[in-house]
């Protein structure tokens, strides 16, 4: 027996005003996601990909259209219901990591799992376990300021898969990176599919693309192509 | 990692903002703690020296208060025993205040004379030697300064003259007095020269001899019933002025009032200057941070874990800085004292800023809730900041 | 004591009431009281010969008593004291040195001493010139304050531009122009501040002096901003701006471009 789809988007529409226009970033997108699949969502910029990825990630409101993130509408939810399946269901990585300065990398990881309600021991051993997993467990005590970029975007990769999320949605991740860092992320993306996560990735890098099992290319708004790589 | 934790960490991103921040809250601080001392000290330094001897009720001429005029109360004795046989009383006694004359070398010196009934008083602490005993006719007491001024000592002969007749150049009255004691006469101003005699020797210096006296103190026998007994003493004596400590205590504050008026001016100026700097700071480091603050929320993070963040943020610079101010705030209070104080003619125990656990209490209460306060707008603002917007101008 | 009378007397004496005590006993020019130094002894009569408006005296703010007068001997015979007075004033010729003048009588005298009236004047004052000190005292305190918030705020607007001022780095503009427009930003910020504050003391001033007038029922001025005032206001808030503006963004122009883009 196959599992539901994991996300269902439907005619997803959005528009937003900018300087006295309407612009209209989705013009009816639809897109089913089964577990366990790793998307790439490709095209160039302005073609939609973040507001698409935001839209399905709940912090953003379609126009039109609908969401359905593990059998759960989106619009069925109020701001509270969203915040915590955000925080229990899905993990977020951005292209500018976005950790907070102040607090070291465990810290950055511990941080979803404490909004959690997740008691301190056992918090801080999957902080530890998470470090391991992205190679930087003796980086636990530096503080976000105290890491190179690659270092920031894996203790974000981290602190997405604290709450063990079924779905990874990650926003151009290797955008502020080098190409040999930007690999290192690869491959780590490919370890957390592999070991069952969902990944949603948006890159207009075309190595990530290669990447991904599936294709879904992008273009003023729209879905132009949508394509399984071969095995 | 609470949101206390990090909203306190998050101060020391930006060092020298957040301490000129802190020296801000610390001198609005310093200014509140001051004002809550003034507005509350006047009350308690004048009810402290008037209690200073446990006499709680001060009776004087109709219309006056003690020391204020030359007017005196006529029968003084009689009404003295009158008020001893008072049921609730348990002790009273007559005060009389004129000018003497001591002789200091071959010239005379104007001194301050208390006649007074030692075994009723309520005007002087004996600080050398011995008291003055009932009926002494032959002693005097001397303040410091007047002990100095006199040369005299404990012991010694000092002789005061009384009213003074300018064509014959000499005193009409004059009195060879023995030193009995040096003492600090609580009412008196810096460095004034004053001494004491048995009420009916200063009477009689006074130049009248009169039976007259300037007030009298009664000490009631049960402290709770004290407003009663003022009541009933001025229904028993219509002619004179009957006030209770707490009486005296309101026209001591009615005629001080311009302090009690300022310390609430200059203590609501240093709150409002306290939250527009807290709210301020705050609100310009959460619109540095709403890239910061959009993601979190993103990830899942909830508005009221942003909300507690930024108020922990406002509440620790309050704490702090609040924590220098009080200590500021106590040298300051010394300072200004140390220039209120130098009023002529103003006792040398009384204090405008008088510190107190309560007033410390109300006035870190106080700044604890401005600094809460004025985190208030910023929070809201953390909390509403719309995430994907957000996201979206940050990535551009 | 005083009471009234319904009716004129043979034998009354002339008196004149200041006007609060006049309002306060409801008598009027005309009016007939009984005087005496005792409640049970009001032998003399007397009728209101006018009502006056003392000076206005600082000293006699906080007084709650009201003052009558009357003819020198009418009182010493009321008090039965019939040659004796608190004090004498002397009025001098022209030319006459008042101090000097005072010293000869001094030397002479016996019981009592003889003092120049700037001398009076100036003993009397002490309570002002402690009022004066404390003002300034606080004065100082809220200029420390204002100074260090006016840091803090400047502080946090610069950086508040760190981005545009980094762009301006990168296309060339050089950091004294950087540096000229904030410290003139500031200095137009603090003129238009301390205006603006003149204005609104002038308005708490005349609050003042209407609360307090009423509170003490006097004509005394309780608080005067002169344009000596203002303009030292004025130009120590420039200087504090400038000195605020200054701080601020030379630690701006001093901090490298990449490191304000934030990229450093």
């Amino acid at each position: 027996m196959s599992l539901p789809p994991v996300l269902v988007a439907r005619d997803l529409r959005k528009d937003y005003p900018m300087n006295g226009e309407t612009v209209h970033a989705l013009r009816g997108v639809s897109l089913v996601v089964q577990p366990g699949e790793y998307v790439a969502i490709a095209g160039p910029s302005g073609s939609g990909k973040s507001t698409l990825l935001q839209l399905i990630g709940g912090i953003d409101v379609p126009s039109g259209g609908s969401v359905e993130l593990l059998g759960t509408r989106l619009d069925s939810l109020g701001d509270r219901e969203l915040t915590r399946l955000r925080l229990t269901r899905l993990g977020f990585v951005f292209q500018r990591f976005h950790l907070l300065p102040v607090l070291t990398a465990r810290e950055n990881i511990e941080l979803p799992m404490a909004e959690a309600g997740v008691p301190a021991p056992p918090r801080r051993t999957r902080a530890l376990e998470l470090l391991e997993y992205v190679g930087l467990r003796q980086r636990e005590r530096h503080r976000a300021t105290q890491l190179s970029g690659g270092e920031m975007q894996r203790v974000a990769i981290a602190r997405a898969l604290a709450n063990r999320p079924a779905i990874l949605l990650a926003d151009e991740p290797t955008g502020e990176l080098d190409a040999a860092t930007g690999r290192e992320i690869l491959d780590l993306f490919r370890r957390v599919n592999h070991d069952g996560t969902t990944l949603l990735v948006v890159t207009h890098d075309e190595r990530l693309a290669a990447e991904a099992g599936r294709v879904v290319h992008m273009l003023d708004g729209c879905i132009v192509a949508d394509g399984s790589r071969p095995a | 990692m609470t949101g206390f934790g990090w909203g306190v960490r998050n101060l020391g991103r930006h060092p020298v903002r957040t301490a000129l921040s802190l020296a801000g809250i610390a001198v609005a601080a310093a200014m509140l703690l001051d004002m809550v001392m003034l507005s509350g000290g006047i009350e308690k330094s004048f009810s402290d020296l008037l209690l200073a001897r446990g006499y709680h009720i001060r009776i004087t001429p109709k219309g006056t208060f003690p020391f204020d005029t030359e007017a005196a109360i006529p029968g003084a004795t009689g009404v003295v025993r009158a008020l001893r046989a008072e049921p609730g009383v348990a002790a009273a006694g007559a005060v009389l205040g004129t000018s003497v004359y001591g002789r200091a070398e071959d010239s005379l010196v104007t001194l301050v004379g208390y006649g007074v009934q030692p075994e009723a008083q309520g005007i002087y602490v004996v600080t050398g030697g011995s008291d003055l005993a009932p009926g002494d006719t032959l002693g005097v007491l001397l303040s410091e300064p007047a002990a100095r001024l006199l040369g005299a000592g404990v012991g010694d002969t000092v002789v005061l003259a009384g009213r003074l007749d300018p064509q014959i150049a000499q005193a009409r009255t004059d009195r060879r007095l023995t030193v009995r004691g040096t003492v600090r006469w609580i009412y008196d101003a810096r460095g004034q020269a004053s001494v004491g005699t048995v009420l009916p020797v200063m009477q009689r210096l006074d130049g009248t001899a009169a039976d007259r006296a300037s007030f009298l103190l009664v000490k009631a026998a049960d402290d709770t019933a004290i407003e009663a007994l003022t009541t009933r003493l001025r229904e028993r004596f219509p002619d004179l002025a009957v006030n209770s400590v707490a009486d005296l205590v309101v026209e001591a504050k009615r005629r001080l009032v311009y302090f009690t008026q300022l310390s609430y001016v200059l203590g609501g100026m240093s709150l409002v200057v306290a939250v527009l700097l807290v709210g301020t700071l705050l609100t310009i480091t959460v619109n540095e941070r709403l890239g910061e603050i959009a993601t979190l929320r993103a990830i899942g993070v909830g508005r009221g874990t942003i909300v507690r963040q930024v108020l922990a943020e406002g509440l620790a610079l309050t704490v702090v800085g609040g924590g220098v101010g009080i200590l500021l705030g106590l040298g300051t209070a010394e300072y200004l004292d140390a220039i209120l104080t130098s009023f002529p003619g103003l006792p040398q125990a009384f204090s405008f800023f008088v510190p107190r656990a309560n007033t410390l209490a109300v006035a870190a209460v106080v700044l604890l809730l401005t600094g809460s306060l004025a985190g208030l707008y910023p929070a809201w603002l953390a909390s509403k900041a719309p995430i994907a917007a957000t996201l979206r101008a940050e990535a551009t | 004591m005083a009471a009234l009378l319904q009716e004129p007397a043979p034998g009354a004496t002339e008196i004149a009431l200041e006007r609060g005590l006049a309002e306060r006993l409801g008598l009027e020019v005309g009016d007939t009281v009984r005087l005496g130094v005792a409640a049970d002894s009001l032998r003399q009569i007397a009728i209101v010969a006018a009502v006056y408006e003392p000076r206005p005296d600082p000293a006699e703010l906080s007084r709650l008593g009201r003052r009558l007068r009357m003819h020198l001997p009418d009182l010493a015979a009321l008090l039965d004291a019939p040659d004796r007075v608190d004090r004498f004033g002397i009025g001098l010729v022209p030319g006459v040195d008042a101090d000097s003048a005072a010293a000869v009588v001094n030397r002479y005298a016996i019981g009592f001493r003889a003092h120049p009236s700037a001398a009076i004047a100036s003993e009397s004052s002490q309570t002002f010139k402690v009022v004066s000190r404390f003002h300034r005292a606080i004065g100082f305190i809220t200029i420390v304050a204002s100074a260090v918030f006016l840091l803090c705020i400047m502080l946090l607007k610069v950086e508040e531009r760190r981005m545009d001022a980094a762009v301006m780095r990168f296309v060339g503009v050089r950091r004294r122009t950087i540096f000229g427009a904030l410290v003139l930003e500031a200095a137009l910020v603090s003129v238009v501040g301390s205006v603006l504050g003149a204005g609104l003391a002038w308005l708490a001033g005349a609050a003042t002096n209407t609360y307090y007038r009423r509170y003490f029922d006097t004509e005394l001025i309780f608080s005067l901003i002169t344009p000596r005032i203002v303009l030292f206001s004025v130009c120590l808030s420039l200087l504090l701006g400038l000195a605020a503006g200054a701080v601020a963004a030379w630690r701006l122009v001093r901090t490298p471009p990449l490191v304000l883009w934030g990229r450093a």
